[in-house]
């Protein structure tokens, strides 16, 4: 067994009367690194402003190496490391100040601070942005900076609310790389994304959460095995599917999803189906520009577990 | 216990370099309030020194400069609430209250931050009271230096206290004033106390018991205006007043910030 870094069990967070989390329970082990996937609003950041003590759950709990958030807030802040999805900073602050200070008050002295905070930012190529104002630099750098903040805290754990969001393509495998290494290092790290490429890269397990609720919780190939028919079917259409008796006649071949033109069909001996498929459209009137029958990526299985829209 | 107060105050010392940094960074703004205070401190002393009467107040500039100090100090620790308003609307509360430290190191951090910027910006207000009253020997300084911890650290406390109340900017401004108004007009910093009892009857010692007329009064006993002074009173009510306001400010920061 390893060691669980953090235990969140049957964790709840309303704000006012509107539920953003609900009865989530997960483990995240020691020096993995862990994702958190979901669409907007699913209650990503909201997790994780509750693990790094910022928001208090409304009922549950979360234990970082035991200690409660709730109850030993200070003990779990001495763990944890955040890089925020807004980057946080007073505007008039220059970025090499943000982060000397930051060195100073996690712990560092004087002239450690100084050095750990320039081998950072020569890392993330923040150096030449060294003096300017927060203000002053791109939504990317902000970031990045956001990010060097955690690199220079190497908590044991390390919480990461989109940490390449807004970077460029290239940076982003940099990061990746740099992220990886924290790890190595022997820090968990639990990043939150609605990047499938990014979550298959990096992340060795993944928790998919939907509307507050926990979908799918394993490795990348235990969720990819988790799509029941084990095939895909994917239709792209004239135009948009809109007939709700005809997904329904669809429906006969397996669980159907409908993203505008798209129609994702989870099927098995696709193969077999695919011209009766094509059959059934045709009788609705509805024209096939292309079908293509696959295994399941993460993104199906995302597509899966959240988004069947014509069903809910 | 002696590692954990170590670590408290080194903690809190950090963050109010934070804060101090930032004071001087507003150059300009820190000009203008500085010329502020001056021509308060000529425009209230030259007019009303001639208006005034004489068997009231001898000298009213040598009356106002003490006032002028408290005002000083008023302005600058101040500022603290207005840079914890910005931090909140702007959530990098999220920042501070996610760090390594105690929320108790961070709230006597920010209220240190705004002690220390009232202490700063009032130095050279007590170099000027020094040229024109008369300077102070040694206990008195002691005296008027404790006079100016005591109420910086009720007014950036205070500060901090009023900006969680609401996280609107012009409600904030418009708090901040009526708080001026209150302490200041409700104070013996323009009319002595003579005037005020006459005037204000039942309600005078609200006036006395506010932490400027304290701090002024102590003030004024320090630079040789008055002798006559309750100095036990005044100090014992002045620590009351920064007690009461730190715990109270603790109390509303941090339920303000996690929630
Ligand atoms: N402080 C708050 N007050 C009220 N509602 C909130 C607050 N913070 C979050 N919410 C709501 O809670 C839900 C979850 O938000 P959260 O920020 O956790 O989502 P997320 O998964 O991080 O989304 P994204 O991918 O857009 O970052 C959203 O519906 C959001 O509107
Ligand atoms: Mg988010």
């Amino acid at each position: 067994m390893r060691r669980k870094a953090v235990e969140i069990i049957n964790f709840t967070k309303k704000f006012g009367d509107f539920t953003a989390v609900e009865d989530l329970n997960l483990d995240i082990y020691e020096n993995e690194i862990f994702g958190l996937l979901g669409p907007n609003g699913s209650g990503k950041t909201t997790t994780l402003l509750t693990i790094a003590t910022v928001y208090k759950p409304t009922s549950g709990d979360i234990y970082v190496y035991g200690h409660s958030v709730t109850r030993e807030d200070y003990e779990v802040r001495k763990l944890v490391g955040i890089a925020f999805q807004e980057p946080k900073a007073m505007w008039i602050d220059k970025a090499i100040d943000l982060l000397t200070w930051h060195a100073r008050i996690v712990g560092y002295p004087r002239e450690e601070a100084k050095r750990v905070v320039r081998e950072v930012m020569e890392l993330l190529g923040l150096w030449e942005h060294r003096n300017k104002y927060f203000y002053q630099l791109s939504g990317g750098t902000r970031k990045k900076v956001e990010l060097a903040k955690v690199l220079i805290q190497k908590p044991r754990i390390a919480i990461l609310d989109e940490p390449t969001a807004q970077v460029d393509v290239l940076s982003k495998h940099a990061l990746w790389d740099v992220i990886k290494k924290l790890r190595s290092e022997g820090t968990t790290v639990i990043i939150a994304t609605n990047d499938m490429f990014e979550a298959e890269r990096v992340c060795e397990r993944i928790a998919i959460i939907y509307r507050g609720k926990l979908r799918a919780l394993g490795t990348i190939s235990e969720l990819k095995d988790s799509v029941p028919k084990g095939d895909i079917i994917e239709i792209q259409v004239q135009e948009e599917l809109r007939d709700r008796e005809a997904l329904r006649e669809l429906e006969v071949f397996g669980r159907v999803s409908v993203n505008s033109d798209m129609i994702t069909i989870y099927s098995d001996k696709a193969e077999e189906k695919v011209v009766d498929v094509i059959d059934a459209l045709r009788k609705r009137g509805l024209q096939v520009k292309r079908i293509m029958v696959k295994e399941p990526s993460l993104d199906d299985v995302f597509t899966y577990l959240t988004g069947a829209k014509l069903r809910e | 216990m002696i590692y954990d107060f170590f670590e408290l105050t080194t903690q809190a010392y950090t963050v109010a370099l934070r804060d101090l940094k930032r004071f001087w960074q507003n150059i300009y703004w820190l000009a203008g309030q500085v010329a502020m205070n001056i021509a308060d401190l000529l425009i209230f002393g030259l007019i009303f020194r001639g208006i005034v009467r004489p068997d009231l107040i001898p000298d009213y500039i040598r009356f106002i400069t003490p006032g002028i100090l408290c005002l000083s100090i008023f302005i600058s620790s101040f500022t603290i609430g207005r840079e914890v308003g910005v931090e909140l609307r702007r959530e990098v509360t999220h920042y501070l209250v996610s760090l390594p430290i105690t929320r108790g190191a961070l709230v006597a951090g920010r209220v240190l931050g705004g002690v220390l910027r009232g202490l700063m910006y009032q130095v050279g207000f007590l170099i000027l009271a020094v040229l024109i009253m008369t300077p102070p020997t040694l206990d008195k300084w002691i005296l008027i230096l404790a006079a100016s911890i005591f109420i910086s650290v009720t007014m950036s406390s205070l500060s901090i206290t009023l900006v969680t109340l609401t996280r609107d900017f012009n409600i904030q401004a418009a708090i901040r004033s009526l708080v001026y108004f209150v302490f200041f007009f409700m104070s013996n910093v323009f009319y002595p106390e003579r005037a005020l009892r006459a005037r204000l009857g039942p309600v005078a010692p609200v006036a006395l018991y506010s932490p400027v007329s304290m701090a002024v009064t102590i003030y004024r006993y320090g630079f040789g205006y008055s002798t006559e002074v309750d100095l036990v009173f005044n100090t014992a009510g002045l620590l009351l007043w920064s007690t009461a306001t730190v715990l109270l400010a603790y109390k509303l920061y941090i339920r303000n910030l996690r929630r």
